[in-house]
């Protein structure tokens, strides 16, 4: 019963709507760790898909699924005392609907068949609107309406793109099931034209809710306006779902032979998406905004990655784990920011480094981490998707990635030194406690440990899901 | 038969340009209701969609129920509850969207006809139908101000891509991909914006998404 993975939190989460919020918290916490156990038995392959036609365990969602159990541990962790301290109106629903999130977050990862991959993330816009909208302010609503706005425009447009799939399957003449795992073994014999039509659409709607540039629009501000522990869900999870879908079409172009092509496109978005994130962090009065421009441009480093291809694959399926990882944490930290200071806004905060020792320690190592310092993870990651880059020979948009890196760091770390070290007269309103410290600190750990010993499974299970498209450590 | 499919998608192409033309919300909401319908029955009328069985007829119908009567039943009552009867300062104005759609029209032309080799069956028209709705129902979301114009924009783009997985799919197992595919869009479009049209009336006086522009670099 593979299908557990999801079925669970959907029960979870049904029973945290309906009771009090006392209990729901306990469900949240029961829910996220059976959840991890689930994910972890589907690790060791002790679970097969009871429906194969629709659900399988492909490497790729195998990895999107631990990254995004793992971090839903945490963060729930995190939320349960959030939740005490910020005296939520609606804090049944706000858990209902993590659990929601979390199950058609699962059903993304394991989605094997066209249709049910694309109900599965248009699901996940339909349950994380709620948990944007909590704050019922102006701000949230205007977030809201933007995110399901243009994420729906977005999912209309993958599923065209989907269409045109089917329609290059009708054209090839081609007779198997609508599945991934059928489709890339055949891919040779799909037609061509509609397979490309299909694969930028898929793009264009996926890559809406990835948050590349230009469609990243919805981005900043729903992550801003969510509440941190949904942030952060938003951040580390819901990306690299939607990364996914667009990932499988990109490995049904590359079986097609038309690799080269959906490989350029992956790299101009990427770099799109690094150069606007660039630009905007430079500047950026609201440092919740400044984390979510931050997501955008690892998106775009994941993109480029995979478009580069070879070692630079490996180093953007790194980079997937190790950006949830460090960009989770690192909201929780600024939620410990935004519950003692009050505001968003960097000029108003300053002296972290002595008024929160503790979330300063997180937020300053996440933001050391996000910026590709050692010994955190994406150090490495980026490395090797600059060596890959410098390999096959792609030098303007390597020079182009190095810049925007750098770009990055500057705006960031201006930020950040203000924040933690500037004078302020902001009074703190709600002091830090353990609960809210300890899970952006073990999430920083585990990247910091993946780092220097990546578990042979894990290891295995990467090169598996880029070997597909001609991804490989030594290639 | 033929003709009378035909004939179904003039009127559909008159509906997208009716509406492009139309500012009185509440026609606007009839006109989605008379296009939801035509476009749900527009398969039925199709050479390759002639055996039908019993549950793609169910289906039909209930697509029917919901693109003709469900949606603009609720389009209807979130028009009486912000109360305000029309569009009033479009951002492309009437007649420049009439003309704006003739010149749609013109284009799907073109491009079905660069697509035409790769074409399964002769449908030409039901293509040129469906790229229609669907470039009027972005250009509707994009040039008009109120929230529940840009919800019925996005209503004819989603009309526009049921048309243009209708015109594409050959086998019926492509065929109930279509539907459900469009089923669940139609849900999920229609519940979460409901509500947030819900509550940006009570959050502002006037459900004109001009105002929600606080959030921006």
């Amino acid at each position: 019963m593979l299908e557990l993975v999801f079925i669970l939190p959907i029960l979870a989460g049904i029973m945290a709507s309906f009771l009090p919020a006392q209990l729901g918290r306990g469900v949240l916490l029961v829910a996220a760790l059976l959840h991890l156990q689930i994910t972890a038995m589907a690790w060791l392959g002790k679970l097969d898909p009871s429906l194969p036609a629709y659900f399988s365990t492909a490497p790729e969602g195998m990895l999107v699924l631990l990254v995004t159990s793992f971090i839903f541990l945490f963060i729930s962790i995190y939320a349960v005392s959030y939740m005490k301290e910020t005296q939520m109106d609606n804090e049944p629903i706000f858990i209902g609907c993590m659990l929601f999130f979390l199950a058609t977050m699962s059903m993304v990862a394991l989605a094997d068949h066209l249709i049910v991959l694309w109900i599965a993330i248009e699901a996940t816009t339909l349950v994380s609107a709620p948990l944007i909208f909590l704050n019922r302010s102006k701000a949230a609503l205007e977030a809201t309406w933007k995110y399901v706005l243009i994420c729906s425009v977005g999912i209309a447009l993958a599923l065209l793109g989907s269409f045109f799939i089917t329609l290059s399957m009708d054209l090839g003449n081609v007779h198997v099931p609508l599945t991934f795992s059928s489709l890339v073994a055949v891919a040779s014999q799909l037609d061509a034209i509609w397979l490309k039509a299909g694969f930028i659409f898929v793009l264009i709607g996926y890559g809406t809710k990835m948050g590349l540039a230009p469609m990243h629009t919805w981005l900043p501000d729903a992550h801003s306006q969510a509440p941190s522990p949904a942030s952060a869900l938003l951040s580390g999870a819901l990306l690299n779902c939607a990364f996914l879908g667009v990932y499988k079409v990109h490995t049904l172009m590359y079986a097609a032979g038309m690799g080269d092509y959906s490989s350029n496109v992956l790299i101009v978005f990427g770099l799109i998406s690094m150069v606007i994130a660039g630009i905007f962090i430079l500047n950026q009065p609201d440092y919740k905004r400044m984390l979510a421009y931050s997501s955008i441009e690892n998106m775009g480093i994941i993109a480029f990655g995979v478009g580069i291809g070879g070692l630079a694959t490996y180093g953007a399926m790194l980079h997937l784990i190790h950006h949830s990882l460090i960009k989770s944490s690192l909201f929780l930290s600024a939620g410990n920011i935004l519950l003692g200071y009050g505001t968003k806004l960097v000029n108003k905060i300053g002296n972290m480094a002595k008024l929160f020792p503790k979330s300063f320690g997180t937020f300053f190592a996440g933001f050391a981490g996000i910026s590709g310092f050692p010994p955190f993870g994406i150090f490495i990651s980026e490395l090797l998707i600059i060596i890959g880059a410098f390999r096959t020979g792609h030098y303007v948009s390597v020079s182009i990635f190095i810049f925007c890196l750098i770009l990055i760091f500057a705006g960031a770390s201006r930020i950040v030194m203000r924040m933690s070290f500037a004078a302020t007269d902001q009074p703190v309103l709600v002091e830090e406690k353990m609960m809210r410290v300890v899970p952006s600190f073990i999430l920083l750990l585990t990247s910091l440990v993946l780092c220097v010993w990546l578990p042979e499974d894990l290891y295995q299970t990467i090169i598996n899901a880029i070997s597909v498209i001609g991804g490989a450590v030594n290639g | 038969m033929i003709q009378l499919a035909d004939a179904i998608l003039a009127v559909v192409l008159l509906t997208v340009l009716l509406s492009l033309g139309s500012n009185r919300l509440m026609a606007l909401v009839k006109i989605m209701a008379l296009q939801g319908i035509m476009v749900s029955i527009t398969p039925l009328f199709l050479e390759h969609h002639q055996n039908l069985e019993g549950s793609a007829l169910l289906l039909f119908q209930v697509m029917i129920l919901i693109k003709g009567l469900l949606i603009p039943g609720f389009l209807i009552m979130a028009v009486k509850k912000v109360s305000i009867q029309r569009e009033i300062e479009p951002i492309i104005g009437y007649h420049a969207s009439i003309f704006a759609g003739l010149g749609l029209i013109l284009l799907s032309a073109f491009i079905t006809d660069k697509l035409h080799l790769s074409m399964p069956g002769d449908h030409a028209l039901l293509l040129i139908t469906a790229i229609t709705t669907l470039a009027a129902g972005l250009f509707l979301m994009m040039s008009r101000t109120k929230a529940i114009t840009q919800v019925i924009g996005y209503l004819m783009m989603e009309n526009g891509i049921y048309l243009i997985g209708t015109a594409l799919a050959k086998q019926t197992h492509t065929m109930y991909v279509v539907e459900f595919g469009v089923l669940l869009d139609l849900l999920v479009a229609i519940m979460i914006m409901g509500i947030i049209l819900h509550n940006i009336n009570s959050a502002f006086d006037d459900v004109d998404t001009a105002l929600l522009d606080q959030l921006k670099d």
